[in-house]
């Protein structure tokens, strides 16, 4: 798959911009990260749930479920 | 896991400096290898016809954000059990060949296939292949890969300008490339460069054949 211009207008409708230091999309408000991995190989319907959760901490969208510690990293850098 | 105080960037920055001569050895032992097997092409070329063979040594800091970018969200996760290693990148040494007109590409890709026998991963976007590019090892390393393309010298040129322009001066902005937007901007540039190399040489037929 790859990222489509009906994926792109979700993120962008929803508030999520591009980190290209991390190359992942961002919502500061929402607290939610994609990465461009995950944008590419998944679909619209699945992006659009995963944006419909609700969360506390940071969510980090990845094909490959990241470590804590890269958790961490990443929730420091994005503040 | 990476040892008091210091980094996985600067355990990679030393792994690279010791790597570096075989970089070099296998950048131009490739070089001379691909020259060699073209000589009977670039020999016969017509006064209009190009070929180029350039090579490069991927630089540190390059070879670092491109080991970095393999990662989902471009950072090294300093748990990893086992370390991050630059000898995982395929182009470590890579050499370009550069071709015009676009009918000699299948002509040298066919000779260098045939000396080579290489792993081949060819560059596309939407579906079109933009460059032929095949990786492997040579005799000159069996730990350092080696990488050469073979594609139209409008296109290479157009990637060396877009790369020393936009993405050099800060190897971060590398990033930028990624975003669709931009690889869909790029790919309308190879299509208007396709498309005016083969106007041209449709054109330069036409005058060879009234």
């Amino acid at each position: 798959m790859s990222i489509t211009a009906a994926k792109q207008h979700i993120l962008d409708t929803t508030g999520f911009s591009y980190n290209f230091d991390r190359q992942i999309y961002v919502n500061h408000k929402l607290k939610k990260a994609f990465s461009i991995e995950f944008v590419s190989d998944n679909d619209e319907k699945t992006l659009m749930e995963r944006i419909a959760t609700k969360t506390e901490r940071w969510q980090f969208n990845f094909n490959v479920e990241p470590s804590e510690s890269v958790k961490r990293d990443l929730e420091a850098v994005l503040g | 896991m990476a040892s008091a105080g210091r980094t996985i960037e600067d355990r990679l920055r030393e792994e690279y400096f010791d790597l570096l001569p075989e970089i070099r050895r296998v950048t131009d032992q490739l070089e001379t290898e691909i020259r060699y097997r073209l000589l009977g092409i670039s020999g016969n070329l017509g006064g209009h016809e190009r070929l180029v063979v350039a090579s490069r040594v991927k630089d540190c800091e390059s070879a670092l954000r491109k080991l970095r970018d393999f990662q989902e969200g471009s950072i090294f996760d300093v748990e990893r059990p086992e370390p991050y290693t630059l000898t995982t990148l395929n182009d470590l040494a890579g050499v370009r060949i550069l071709v015009f007109p676009r009918r000699r590409i299948e002509e040298v890709d066919r000779e260098l296939r045939t000396a080579f026998r290489w792993e081949a991963d060819p560059i596309k976007e939407d579906d079109e292949v933009l460059a032929l590019k095949y990786r492997g090892y040579s005799p000159a390393s069996g730990k350092i890969k080696g990488e050469y393309q073979v594609m139209s010298i409008l296109a290479g040129l157009f990637w060396e300008v877009e790369h020393s322009a936009m993405y050099k001066p800060d190897v971060r902005l590398k990033g930028v490339a990624r975003h669709p937007a931009m690889v869909q901007r790029r790919t309308d540039v190879m299509q208007a460069l396709k498309a005016f190399e083969e106007q041209f040489e449709a054109l330069l037929q036409g005058s060879q054949d009234a």
